[in-house]
């Protein structure tokens, strides 16, 4: 069950912090990460747009139309080098974007991103787009992310090469818990004729506190995957497995 | 310990630390703030209990949510960016630059090599450096140094023309540094590609304009940054080949550890170069277009070049 293929696969990474204990990250994976990029992409244009507009044409009035170029100009240059790197290193640990969508930057040690980290990330940014599309006019040369994606599909960790050099992963900021319905507990506890691993402890205490979410027929048929250990398929393998979370749960 | 015992016993601590840590987050500082630490710690070594005991998924994910958060305020770094910013001047950055001379000297023979080779095609073969310049190139060449156009402190007369060229170079000249440093993680062949194209057309342009344009106002304007401008480009050559150079022969490290490994170095030599070409910016907006005399601009530019041969020969020294 938790062979090396699962573990590789599973999205939820353990991570051993100083204080001896081991925390789960869910890292993050393209799609959504992709629509946060989007996302930041629009707010950077409508926010240097109308910063421009502003800012440029206030520069401009008083002090002439160079002047105000000129301000546009530093205006796009902080704007695409230096917003990313100035929300990720802060306290959010995520741009606008990634944070509408939840996610977040940490090492992959599991702590907030330094300066440093976040200047590498978001710099190799340039790399991760690659290959070029050649565009029309104010979109010049547009990024596929190419490199990016495939980088990402290619690590466990879903990093990008600006993660990896930077040693970063993005993450989902909170988990979401699973809804849960126990259903009441079993009349009898039944001991498992077995020792259990600890993941399929975990997923018979699942079963017994999900078991509400699901119609009858449903409980039967997850339950008949574990008729190996209950002995049993149908109503009666249902009722084991329950006895057995009950003992699970009372055990000392 | 029953796993209902254990919630029964500990959830009001959790509750607490919930509690502390939700308005810590929000910036406020609650009574009993400075508690947090050994909070965190209990939380910790309840996770710790609570896997190890293999209770239900919900007790130990709620656990695991709290130590995220908490372990993220605790974490988070004060910065003391002036101190900072002195120790990188004086001793960091040149100590980077140093610390890696061979491939400094390697990506200035790329940089530079190229820039003379067409400085001097310029009166050899002129066909070589039209080539590179092409059309459009050869006629902005013309316009700005040309025998008979207008002197540079002229076309800058409008107010606050100054500025918008400084602004231009920030965005146009530092964002070059970084699309060198960037595009070395693609085996150094994208900050190869740079440095000798950059290397090429400054050296045609050079060349051209010594030929058949107006040497004296183009070297008068360029003599004053080139030292900050030119030495900061390849310094971000050096940041990427540093990439590069990782992925080529990571050694005996796998190689997105060797590329961690090296970004690390690279991070100094990067943000240096960005500041020098900054410092270029600046002084390319602001000094080298105003009309001073030849003497001046000249005296100003070599002592530049040679405060980059003391700065670079002589701070971030390692003893021993």
């Amino acid at each position: 069950m938790s062979g090396d293929v699962e573990r590789k696969l599973d999205t939820l990474q353990a991570i051993e912090l100083a204080e001896g204990v081991e925390v789960r990250l869910r890292i993050a994976g393209p799609l959504l990460r992709g629509g946060a990029l989007l996302l930041d992409v629009v707010i950077q244009g409508v926010a240097v747009s109308l910063l421009s507009l502003l800012v440029g044409l206030a520069v401009g009035w008083v002090a002439g139309g160079a002047m105000g170029w000129g301000f546009v100009q530093l205006l796009w240059f902080v704007s695409s080098w230096w917003y990313p790197v100035f929300f990720e290193a802060g306290k959010w640990g995520a741009t606008p974007g990634k944070k509408a969508f939840g996610l977040r930057v940490v090492q992959v040690s599991g702590s907030p991103i330094t300066v440093g980290q976040s200047i590498l990330r978001n710099f190799l940014r340039v790399a991760d787009g690659m290959p070029f599309m050649i565009g029309y006019g104010v979109a010049g040369l547009i990024p596929t992310f190419g490199i990016g994606l495939v980088t990402m599909l290619a690590t466990s960790r879903f990093q990008r090469l600006g993660d990896l050099a930077a040693r970063t992963v993005v993450i989902y900021d909170r988990v979401a818990s699973e809804p849960l319905a126990p259903v009441p507990p079993a009349l009898e506890s039944v001991p498992p004729g077995v020792a259990l691993r600890p993941e399929e402890i975990r997923a018979v205490g699942a079963y017994r506190d999900r078991a509400g979410l699901w119609s009858e027929g449903r409980r039967v048929e997850i339950g008949d995957h574990a008729r190996e250990l209950t002995g049993a398929t149908g109503a009666a393998g249902v009722s084991r497995l329950m006895g057995m979370a009950r003992w699970l749960q009372e055990r000392k | 310990m029953r796993e209902s015992d254990f919630e029964q016993v500990r959830v009001q601590a959790w509750q607490e630390f919930d509690q502390l840590v939700t308005a810590v987050e929000k910036r406020q500082t609650p009574p009993g703030s400075h508690e947090l630490p050994r909070r965190f710690r209990e939380v910790c070594a309840d996770l710790a209990l609570a896997t190890h005991r293999m209770y239900r998924g919900a007790t130990v994910d709620r656990l695991n949510a709290l130590v995220i958060r908490g372990y993220k305020l605790l974490y988070r770094r004060r910065r003391h960016a002036a101190e900072g910013l002195v120790r990188f001047v004086a001793d960091t950055f040149p100590a980077a630059v140093r610390a890696d001379a061979r491939l400094f000297w390697l990506c200035n023979g790329v940089f530079w090599l190229p820039l003379f080779l067409m400085l001097g095609m310029a009166w050899i073969e002129l066909d070589w450096v039209q080539a590179i310049l092409g059309p459009q190139g050869m006629a902005s060449m013309e316009q700005m140094y040309g025998k008979d156009s207008d002197s540079l402190a002229a076309m800058r007369d409008e107010f606050g023309s100054n500025f918008a060229m400084f602004g231009h170079y920030i965005r146009n000249n530092i964002g070059i540094d970084f699309k060198i440093f960037a595009s070395g993680i693609v085996a150094g062949l994208g900050t190869m590609f740079y440095l000798i194209y950059n290397g090429l057309a400054i050296g045609a342009a050079a060349g051209y304009v010594s030929y058949a344009g107006n040497p004296t106002s183009f070297w008068t304007f360029v003599v004053g940054h080139s030292s900050f401008e030119l030495i900061g480009m390849v310094i971000s050559g050096m940041a990427g080949m540093k990439l590069g150079l990782a992925v080529l022969r990571p050694g005996r490290m796998t190689r997105s550890k060797a590329i961690g490994e090296a970004a690390k170095g690279a991070l100094p030599l990067i943000l240096g170069a960005a500041g020098m070409t900054a410092i270029a910016a600046v002084i390319e907006g602001f000094w080298s277009a105003q009309d001073f005399p030849h003497a001046v601009k000249y005296v100003f530019g070599g002592t530049m070049w040679a405060l980059h041969f003391a700065y670079f020969g002589l701070l971030g020294r390692r003893a021993g």
